[in-house]
């Protein structure tokens, strides 16, 4: 399989005090996919997109963008190729979804230009895509718990970056709001041709919408591939210690978990 | 609903309830300056402190406008503006309205480095403030460093700081003779009493100085009001930008400090009064600029109401902002961020 990549984990290993989170572990995210990373509890998914997102310093080994270590690059520079969007973010009280959205083109700002041609487009793409336009002027905290991380996701693709990485998006949505987010990413990624990389808690949900999945156990890279191949018993047993049967899921015909 | 402007080399949106609370708060600055001029122990009316200002009033008049009220009044702008502006770019920045220098030592620090500089060196007293501000925001960051900063621990390491070095200045007074503690006074509890000239150029200059920097500054602060993830996220250089705002924030009160002695809470109480006044979550520095200026005016200006005796404005200040300190002292530690 001959698969460009733009961002890549090189030998990284990351501790958090004497507690090794991340062990020499090399990653590439394969352009233009949905790369979704799963694991069980403190497996270090999360600290793995940080470090993909150059929001969390590697102790060894390189996150490469583009070729090049991303901790060389100026930071500005990385945030117009990669967008991230933390866990559970928070925002200033009383914003509003247009206000919080327009952020997302900072890297494309500067003191004197705050508010070019370009910045109102893709803010109104932005909005359009994830179907906020008529929500712009509402405040972040008046919204409910899928809207507003739409309104995050928003802020996101304003930032009009190839590379689109997510940390646990679904967190505190109910099943209805999560498929309905997930989709959006599904078809974001369709349509623009963007490069998500997610961590997502739910098996049987990254098995429904991942090109590629990445199982992690204590800090290393177990198995990855596209999940037909990757998701089954034998898989579920040595990550997750989970007994379990897989079936083809009716509908969609992706592998599903159930467990035992 | 707002504005957008654009031309070759700038491009910019402005809100416009921003706009217009800016304007209403610059003809405010504009109208209690005026009242300031014509108010005192020898009234004069609007017209005579008109005539006075263009220099057609003539005798003892035309000296209390131009000489004795206007660079007092212009001082008093100058320093709440900077005072203003220092606090909403450091609360902003630690998303705390409790951060603001007077409250975490800032302000009691540049007081203190004055006072040393007057009593060692009868002179030097911008000098000192700046490096007495910097070795105080210094301290408090190394004080309070454990695995990081965290904003609750800044502030309480802060406020007792701001303790000491407020006792350390009333020893140093203590020290001096009388003839020199006179001079001292504003460093006590800032006052505004006899300003001259040398006072107004001394703030304004540093403010025509420092105002392109806070301009330039506004647009990572705006930004910075997100999660620290967000903000890397968004590119911007987290550590260089927060060292290049305590330095701003610095100097500003020490320009403040050093021509109206620490003025209590003026520096605290703009930034939130603004944040309310433009809304929408963005801070405001320049419109905390105009609050602090209508604070310390008006202030000063129920300082000189107070008949028979020569109160000083800072105790008007400390009477407005003690209770306001006092209450969000409460609703912060309700939300648990000590």
């Amino acid at each position: 399989m001959n698969q460009s990549v733009r961002l890549s984990a090189d030998s990284v290993s990351v501790a958090f005090g004497d507690t090794p989170v991340l062990q020499d572990l090399s990653l590439a995210l394969p352009d233009g996919q949905v790369t979704v990373i799963v694991g069980p509890n403190a497996c270090g998914k999360s600290t793995l997109l940080r470090s993909l997102s150059r929001l969390q310093k590697v102790d060894a080994g390189q996150i490469m963008l583009d070729g090049n270590a991303i901790a060389k690059q100026r930071s500005k520079h990385v945030a117009r190729a990669l967008a991230v969007l933390p866990q559970s973010p928070s925002a200033p009280e009383g914003i509003t979804v247009l206000d919080l959205v327009r952020r997302g083109r900072t890297p494309h700002q500067s003191a004197l230009q705050q508010w070019s041609k370009t910045d109102a487009d893709a803010v109104a793409r932005a909005l359009a895509l994830t179907g906020m336009t008529h929500n712009a002027q509402r405040a972040i905290e008046t919204l409910s718990g899928g809207q507003r991380q739409r309104a995050w996701i928003a802020m996101a693709l304003a930032q009009d970056t190839d590379i689109l990485l997510l940390d646990e998006p679904t967190t505190y949505l109910d099943l209805p709001h999560q498929i309905d987010l997930l989709n959006l990413v599904k078809t974001l990624n369709q349509e623009t041709g963007r490069t998500v990389a997610m961590v997502l808690h739910d098996i049987n949900l990254a098995a429904r919408f991942a090109d590629h999945i990445v199982a992690l156990k204590a800090g290393k890279v177990q198995v990855q591939g596209p999940p037909a191949e990757v998701v089954n018993a034998a898989m579920m047993q040595d990550v997750f210690g989970l007994p379990c049967t897989v079936i083809n899921d009716p509908v969609h015909g992706h592998p599903h978990v159930i467990p035992a | 609903m707002s504005l957008s402007i654009r031309t070759n080399v700038m491009s910019f949106s402005i809100e416009r309830r921003a706009a217009l609370v800016g304007f209403g708060l610059l003809a405010l600055v504009f109208v209690i300056g005026l009242l300031s001029l014509s108010i005192g122990s020898y009234p004069l009316g609007i017209d005579q402190v008109a005539q006075g200002l263009v220099g057609q009033l003539g005798g003892i008049e035309q000296m209390i406008v131009r000489d004795h009220r206007l660079p007092r009044i212009l001082v008093a702008i100058g320093a709440g503006a900077a005072f203003g502006m220092a606090g909403a770019m450091f609360q902003a920045m630690l998303r705390n309205p409790l951060a603001s220098p007077d409250v975490i030592g800032f302000t009691a620090g540049a007081n203190f480095g004055a006072l040393l500089a007057v009593v060692l060196t009868g002179s030097m007293v911008l000098f000192g403030a700046l490096m007495g501000g910097l070795a105080t925001a210094g301290l408090v960051t190394v004080l309070a460093w454990h695995q990081g900063l965290q904003t609750g621990r800044i502030i309480l390491v802060g406020i007792g700081m701001s303790l000491t070095l407020a006792a350390g200045a009333d020893v140093l007074m203590s020290m001096t003779d009388e003839q020199v503690a006179a001079d001292m006074a504003r460093w006590l509890t800032g006052s505004l009493n006899t300003r001259s000239y040398q006072d107004v150029s001394l703030i304004w200059g540093g403010l025509v100085l420092l105002l392109p920097i806070v301009g330039w500054l506004q647009f990572p602060l705006a930004r910075m009001a997100m999660h620290d993830d967000i903000v890397i996220g968004l590119g911007l250089a987290l550590s260089p930008l927060r060292l290049a705002i305590t330095c701003t924030s610095v100097a500003l009160v020490a320009l403040a400090v050093s021509v109206a002695g620490p003025l209590p809470f003026v520096a605290f109480v703009a930034g939130p009064i603004a944040r309310r006044l433009t809304g929408g979550g963005r801070p405001a520095v320049l419109t905390a600029a105009c609050v602090g200026a209508i604070v310390t005016m008006a202030a000063d200006l129920a300082a000189r109401s107070v008949p028979l005796i020569q109160l000083p404005a800072g105790v008007f200040t400390a009477l407005v902002g003690a209770p306001v300190l006092l209450w969000l002292l409460a609703v912060q530690y309700r939300k648990g961020n000590f």
